[in-house]
């Protein structure tokens, strides 16, 4: 499969609350035909799906579904047995400049306890051979430049998702893949989040964000995927899925239940509205 | 490459490892060899040769190479940290060429090693330096000598942080990779060492290579006053040298080789 790269420039690269995402070579994400298996255990079977640039593609799935490893593939992390997981037509380890092209916000990519924020940020500068100049820009940009010369170890679950965050945009890249990023973030920083991506959505940047909250992502999102034990079993536009008739709970439901008629057991039918559905 | 070992770097010193490093070299080095050269050898249980004598000094500067163990373990938490706090992945985002990776971090490692070895056998030097002094005999060797043997000892502590790093790349959790270390040169190679037979390969062990390189058979030549054998033979220091640099080749090429396939999980 061959994808071409277009570069193009946004008319908002100056605009003051992004400063520092600059234009961008946009880096479109072609996951097809995955499958992996993980000792007795087909953690994902076929998943395939895109998510184009300049626009913000949920990940929904039940825990277990294979969200995670279908991301760490992606990112060169954990290898396939088949299918291909392409980031502007590369796979993660063939790419020139990796965290120049694709940041991640993972469960799997930490930082050390001992460091302060800026020695952490410093250290990853270099190693992705970024310009020493982004520790400050991305700090900025995540709102935590306050907190730049504190250890690590101090930080609360929201100061190290923002942290995360940061260290993602270190090469100031094309794309930005989140795995349930809104773990532990409070109300507010979910906002915060939300507006933070559709701005570089906005600017061409292609987003990949996991949850298994659906009424987490239903406001954020323009694209939807939905995995289901290892298999994608919907994808396409957040309105079309919506306009199924019935409502967003019902679908996704009854998307990741695999079983169209049968009723759904109560427990899980209503959904709290404020949790969403946790499976 | 030059990124890979700048990137590196500049995590080694975001922490106060090299710092805590170095105070270690300076404890281990001066302490043990320090405290022997006051007591003066010769007031030891059974009574030892005294710095008057190149054997005396031989010992109480390779008591140093006892504590080889930490650079080993030194290496060994650095490296296995990168997984408990779960910046391997941060680290292989940044840099998909594991292999490379790993490179650099047994790179930047063998020059802490190298600083490790020389803050170590500096203060053990002075503390020998010091003892005799203060006993008011004369070194029982020309400081020529003195300096090579030091040196060689230094050399082993660089090698000995490049296999605890090794071991750290290999085993991952960090207990794991402690207890292999410590197990190791605690217990097993003590084992081998006195069982008949199987001693012939002590040469051969890192430990052995390591008695010979530094000229330090103490330990050897103690077991085998007490138990009806010969005590385990060394080689020569260069022989020994290179056993012990073929080791910590064998531990880098396993340590570059193995992780490139694995999944973070």
């Amino acid at each position: 499969m061959i994808i071409l790269t277009v570069r193009t420039f946004s008319l908002l690269s100056n605009e003051y609350a992004t400063e520092g995402i600059r234009s961008m070579i946009t880096a479109q994400i072609e996951v097809s035909g995955l499958a992996k298996r993980i000792g007795d255990v087909e953690a994902v079977r076929d998943v395939t799906f895109v998510a184009a640039p300049g626009r913000v593609t949920g990940f929904l799935g039940p825990n277990g579904a294979g969200k995670s490893t279908t991301l760490r593939i992606l990112l060169g992390l954990a290898r396939s047995d088949s299918g291909t997981a392409l980031i502007g037509g590369r796979r993660y380890a063939e790419l020139p400049d990796p965290t120049g092209t694709v940041g991640a916000v993972l469960d799997l990519a930490g930082a050390h306890p001992a460091m302060t924020a800026r020695g952490h940020l410093r250290a990853y500068c270099a190693l992705g051979g970024h310009d020493a100049g982004r520790v400050e820009a991305v700090a900025e940009l995540t709102g935590m430049s306050e907190y730049l010369d504190r250890r690590v170890g101090g930080f609360s679950t929201g100061m190290r998702q923002r942290l995360s965050l940061a260290t993602a945009l270190l090469g100031d890249p094309a794309a930005l893949v989140l795995d349930e990023p809104s773990n532990g973030l409070d109300p507010a920083g979910i906002v915060w989040l939300r507006t933070f991506l559709r701005e570089f959505a906005a600017k061409g940047g292609t987003v990949l964000i996991s949850s298994h909250v659906l009424t987490e992502l239903q406001h954020g999102i323009d694209d939807l995927v939905l995995i289901d034990r290892g298999r994608t079993t919907w994808s396409g536009p957040l309105d079309a899925f919506t306009a199924r008739g019935t409502s967003l709970e019902e679908a996704f439901l009854e998307l990741t239940s695999g079983v169209e008629s049968s009723p759904v057991p109560t427990a899980t039918a209503t959904p709290n509205a404020t949790e969403g559905i946790r499976a | 490459m030059t990124r890979l070992l700048r990137g590196e770097v500049a995590k080694l010193f975001a922490t106060r490892l090299p710092l805590w490093s170095l105070v270690t070299a300076a404890l281990c080095g001066g302490g043990l060899t320090g405290l022997l050269s006051l007591i003066g050898p010769e007031n030891a249980t059974p009574p030892l040769p005294g710095l008057g004598a190149a054997e005396g000094v031989g010992i109480v500067v390779g008591m140093s190479g006892l504590l080889l163990f930490v650079p080993a373990l030194i290496g060994t938490i650095a490296v296995t940290g990168e997984y408990r706090h779960r910046t391997i992945g941060t680290t292989f985002l940044a840099a998909p060429r594991r292999g490379r990776v790993l490179a650099a971090k047994l790179i930047v490692f063998g020059g802490l090693g190298v600083g490790y070895g020389v803050v170590s056998s500096l203060f053990a030097g002075l503390a020998v330096a010091a003892g005799a002094a203060v006993q008011g005999v004369e070194l029982g060797v020309p400081l020529a000598d003195l300096v090579a043997l030091l040196a060689r000892i230094a050399l082993a502590a660089a090698v000995y942080m490049v296999l605890g790093v090794a071991i750290g790349a290999l085993a991952r959790h960090q207990l794991l990779a402690v207890g292999i270390v410590l197990g190791y040169f605690y217990f097993l190679e003590h084992v081998l060492m006195i069982i008949p037979g199987v001693n012939v390969i002590h040469p051969f062990l890192p430990g052995g290579a390591t008695a010979a390189l530094t000229d330090f058979t103490f330990l050897g030549d103690a077991i085998a006053e007490q138990l009806p054998m010969a005590a385990a033979s060394t080689t020569s220091p260069l022989v020994g040298a290179l056993v012990l640099l073929g080791y910590a080749v064998v531990a880098a090429w396993l340590a570059i080789a193995i992780p490139l396939r694995r999944d973070l999980r």
